[in-house]
């Protein structure tokens, strides 16, 4: 395994109390494999991937527990120093605001350069060279030129590939992409989607995706895991999922999409909302708003039940959602 | 397009922003090109869907028609009756009619006024609309038609969610009793599971109140789901318009045909089947928009023809003979026919000569 | 509907359902320290709580507040009624006491001219607070009307205004006072209070303009303008309870600023003139005494820098409790 994240607990300290973001969460990939992690906004699936790369604020942000092996090596408990080393060469991430996590005031190529200026002691003229190759990978047109352009220079597609570029420059063995291409128009979405998926299988690295949207997941991921209110609530090959759900959250969100073959009036919704941080249900997260809660669901906290050897799910009545509908 | 009578008729609709340049003689030096001759009508009870990828122009539109923006040049015209060029009462009248649903339920609304105060105000700005003593009453009922408990009446509206805010956003719209409501993408701020509850909303709304909707959103998806007819925007003009199944099924437009194929659709079975057109480039800047067609430069069927002349929103002459789903308004020269008859929206089989 | 309970938050009900698709972790956390009370301040029994009521409860809480708090109370108190401490007259001088050191009933002693520097500490309080909250009034007044109006019309109104802001900038404040407040002969605080609004309103106005065009991007001041709202109700309702907060917090810290600077603008002789009766008059006479009686400078100066100190920790804690990045 790559990168795996064993029993991560995150949490944060507000004004109102403390927010219990991540509880637990555990997740691997390997080289050459897509997980995409899938989630609602507070789910918290940024806060585990801001907690692998390292770059959680801490505070509020607190690490309460758990491991992240990379490379076999659990990060949590390195110094700073050495975690800086691997992040850029060992992992690197991708954000969904190209234009902020840009320097404005410098060059494109400048920043591109830097990496192998810092990383592995080039020249400058070399480190230039190195980038217009980076972003010829990238398929940036006329990179020649346009290397010494400013951020602000560039559209929205083309900075996320600048993005790219930048995590790639040093070849690290794993990506986080964190909702890459959310702000991005469709068909630009689905360039820079493609990119992505193109130098993964090139350079054999392991990418985790983070995001909200079940097609973009449906089309790369070769793993999903479904995040809720800081949990893993269901994890599993694409194929199988979509096929055949084994949580009833996973269910209710394929569900609620539109599609052609269903244009009725009504969708089908997820009654109520996603829970607070700070008042997570007891029992099962989820049991306020599922149709197949029941009794034990509002006690007992389901672990993740093996579905089968590939596959989990933490429900308690995962045999009743995976054959047949609620 | 014979449908129910028309409520709102656009023509010629046109919004250019000046470039100006200088501090105290200013001079203009060009024009942001918004909105560029866009021609639609709906009925009444109808909902009308436009969906463009960012910097169409949709949400210039939608300013237009709720009269936040006054249009360069065109008609808006509202049960016959010319709109951007009233003032005073007469316009406000016609703002009882026409009210609007905004895309970001955080700065939508007031965060210092509670819920009761939101949902009255339209009521405190058209007097006339209710007697004073029963608008608390009326600002109850409406929490309670969109699905908020009206005990909540005299709460503030960071104390909701993203959804619960846009049902009190939807609320507001209703007060006045419209008959058309303008949704700037109205869901795409919310979350996944959450969006489902609003767009059911919005059309049991439309059914109770006999409401006209034009519905505004970049999400393919979901604007077929709600949407009766659907007018497909690029660059500050409609290129192609037609019944849901006629945009979805068959679409005649090199632009619609690319959009559709690039939805990711959510069933990785059709990953290795499906096939899409991935356009090349970038939208151009909408202050230089190529000559003729405006998509030629991203149009992989272009050819002399398209710099040359502008197409025109219209039947194309291939499909004028027989009738059928592929007879719609399609602004192309090269229009042809994709039937796309899957499951899930948004899938197309490549051109047959990709460029 | 009412028996379709889904949409019916369970206990607490203020989600974290923040924008969807914007899901950057940044956002999380922030939505995380946004989410309104916790299960207690939004249960069903839960009461409605505006932003203002909101930064009042962090007020309450926080010591800095309090302790300037009751230092200003305090100060005002005496401002209004000095005799309620002092009862003797700060003007009944005994020339033969003069710069003696502290005795029974004259804790503070006395200074050059004989006057009791008690006396005179407590009932200088009454021209530095009226100077000062004077000032602050008429500046805020001024300034948030003029930058406020400017931001919301911009245009034509902004270009006049900023150059005016551009030019009174421009003024030495110092050196203006000098200039402007030597040719004065009266001896009320009112000449001084003009010249600090004079001088002091292009700080708020432009803090005005600011939030004014801030607020006004959002869309609930849209909202309101496509139901048919006037400008003034949009001013009004929706502007200006949203653009307010800023001018409080510019204003409280200003105060104290002012407090200086009254005291300044004394010293040197063009502030408040004898007989009336100030911190910075009495600085002033107290400080060739420096070496031998160094008590006549120490009270007024401290009473001073005591109360300067005072607004701008208070400004601070208003500052902290209206942020609107933690709102």
């Amino acid at each position: 395994m790559l990168l795996e994240v064993r029993d991560l607990h995150v949490e944060f300290r507000t004004r109102d109390g403390i927010a219990k973001a991540v509880n637990g969460v555990s997740y691997g990939v390997d080289a050459g494999e897509t997980l995409a992690v899938l989630g609602e906004s507070g789910c918290g699936k940024s806060v585990t991937a801001q907690a692998v790369m390292g770059i959680l604020d801490t505070p509020p942000g607190r690490i309460t527990g758990g491991e992240v092996l990379f490379q076999g090596r659990d990060l949590l408990r390195l110094r700073e120093e050495e975690r800086r080393r691997i992040r850029g060469a060992g992992m690197a991430m991708i954000f969904q605001d190209a234009l902020s996590a840009l320097n404005p005031v410098l060059t494109v190529g400048d920043q591109l350069g830097e990496m192998f200026v810092v990383h592995r002691g080039m020249s400058r003229k070399d480190a230039r060279v190195r980038a217009v190759e980076l972003m010829e990978r990238v398929r940036i047109p006329g990179a020649a030129q346009r290397v010494r352009d400013y951020p602000h220079q560039f559209s929205g597609g083309m900075r996320q590939r600048i993005m790219i570029a930048m995590a790639l420059a040093l070849e690290p063995a794993l990506i986080i992409a964190d909702e890459p291409t959310t702000a991005l128009d469709v068909t630009v979405q689905a360039q820079v989607m493609d990119l992505l998926a193109e130098l993964q299988s090139e350079y054999h690295m392991g990418l985790v995706l983070i995001t909200h949207d079940l097609g973009v997941v449906a089309d790369v991921a070769d793993r999903i895991a479904v995040m809720y209110a800081g949990r893993i609530v269901e994890s599993a090959p694409v194929h199988d999922i979509y096929k055949a759900p084994a949580h009833p959250y996973t269910r209710g969100l394929l569900d609620s999409i539109p599609r052609l073959d269903r244009k009725g009036r009504q969708l089908y919704a997820i009654k109520g909302l996603p829970p607070n941080l700070m008042a997570i249900p007891p029992g099962c997260a989820f049991h306020p708003r599922c149709p197949l809660a029941r009794d034990v669901c509002r006690t007992d906290v389901p672990p993740l039940y093996e579905v089968s050897a590939e596959r989990a799910s933490a429900c308690h009545f995962w045999r009743e959602c995976l054959h047949g509908r609620s | 397009m014979a449908g129910p009578e028309p409520i709102l008729e656009v023509s010629g609709l046109v919004k250019h922003y000046p470039l100006t340049r200088g501090i105290l003689f200013k001079k203009q030096i060009g024009a942001v090109r918004a909105v560029d001759g866009v021609d639609f009508t709906l009925g009444r009870g109808e909902t009308l869907g436009i969906v463009g990828e960012s910097g169409c122009g949709k949400s210039t539109i939608a300013r237009m028609l709720v009269s936040l923006e006054r249009p360069t040049a065109g008609s808006i015209r509202y049960r016959g009756q010319e709109i951007t060029k009233l003032s005073g009462r007469a316009l406000k009248e016609v703002r009882r009619n026409i009210q609007m649903v905004f895309q970001d339920p955080y700065t939508s609304l007031n965060p210092r006024m509670t819920v009761g105060d939101i949902i009255g105000e339209p009521y405190e700005i058209h007097p006339e609309a209710a007697p004073k003593g029963d608008r608390r009453r009326r600002v109850r009922e409406l929490l309670d038609v969109v699905g908020l408990n009206p005990e909540y009446i005299n709460r503030y509206p960071h104390q909701f969610s993203g959804g619960q805010r846009q049902r009190i956003g939807i609320a507001r719209g209703l007060a006045l009793r419209p008959e058309i409501i303008v949704a700037d993408e109205p869901v795409s701020a919310l979350d996944v599971s959450v969006q489902a509850q609003v767009v059911n909303l919005l059309a049991g709304l439309q059914d109770e109140f006999g409401l006209a909707y034009v519905f505004i959103a970049h999400d393919l998806s979901i604007v077929r789901h709600i949407s009766d007819r659907v007018g497909v925007m690029y660059l500050g003009r409609i290129v192609e318009m037609g019944s849901d199944a006629e945009i979805y099924e068959h679409p005649t437009h090199p632009y619609t045909q690319a959009l559709l194929s690039a939805v990711p659709v959510p069933d990785p079975s059709a990953r290795e089947q499906r096939e899409r057109i991935i356009l090349s480039g970038d939208v151009p800047s909408p202050t230089n928009i190529p000559s003729g067609c405006r998509f030629r430069t991203r149009c992989w069927k272009a050819r002399e023809r398209c710099a040359r002349e502008v197409p025109l929103l219209a039947v194309p002459e291939v499909f004028r003979p027989a009738a059928g789903p592929a007879s719609h308004d399609s602004a192309c020269h090269f229009a042809e026919n994709l039937s796309t008859t899957r499951s899930a929206p948004g899938r197309a089989v490549p051109p047959e000569e990709p460029a | 509907m009412p028996e379709q309970p889904p949409y019916q938050p369970e206990g607490a009900m203020a989600g974290t359902g923040m924008g969807g698709t914007m899901d950057l972790a940044a956002s999380e956390a922030t939505t995380l320290e946004k989410t309104p009370g916790g299960p207690e301040g939004t249960g069903p029994e839960g009461k409605p709580r505006s932003l203002w009521s909101d930064a009042w409860h962090d007020l309450r809480r926080n010591p800095v507040f309090i302790a300037s708090g009751l230092v200003i109370l305090f100060l005002v108190t005496i401002a209004i009624r000095p005799s309620l401490i002092a009862p003797g007259n700060p003007l009944t001088c005994d020339l033969s006491k003069a710069l003696d050191g502290s005795q029974s009933g004259h804790p503070f002693g006395y200074d050059g001219q004989g006057c009791d520097v008690y006396t005179r500490t407590v009932h200088g309080a009454r021209a530095s607070v009226t100077v000062g909250v004077c000032a602050t009034l008429g500046v805020a007044l001024l300034g948030s009307v003029l930058g406020g109006l400017a931001g919301f019309f911009g245009r034509g109104w902004d270009a006049i205004l900023s150059r005016a802001t551009d030019i009174f900038f421009a003024i030495p404040v110092l050196l203006g006072g000098l200039v402007l407040l030597s040719v004065v002969t009266s001896t009320t605080v009112w000449p001084v209070v003009g010249f600090m609004v004079l001088l002091g309103w292009p700080q708020i106005s432009r803090i005005a303009r600011g939030s004014v065009i801030t607020a006004k991007q959002n869309d609930y001041v849209l909202a309101a303008r496509a139901l048919g709202a006037s400008n003034s109700r949009i001013l009004l309702r929706h502007i200006a309870p949203n653009a307010v907060a800023p001018v409080i917090v510019v204003a409280t810290i200003a105060l104290g600023t002012y407090i200086a600077l009254e005291a300044t603008l004394s010293y040197l002789g063009v502030g408040l003139k004898p007989p009336s009766v100030s911190w910075g008059i009495d600085i002033s006479a107290a400080s060739p005494y420096i070496r031998n009686a160094p008590h006549a400078l120490l009270w007024p100066s401290g009473a001073l820098a005591i109360t300067v100190l005072a607004f701008i920790m208070l400004g601070d804690a208003v500052r902290d409790a209206l942020d609107p990045k933690l709102r």
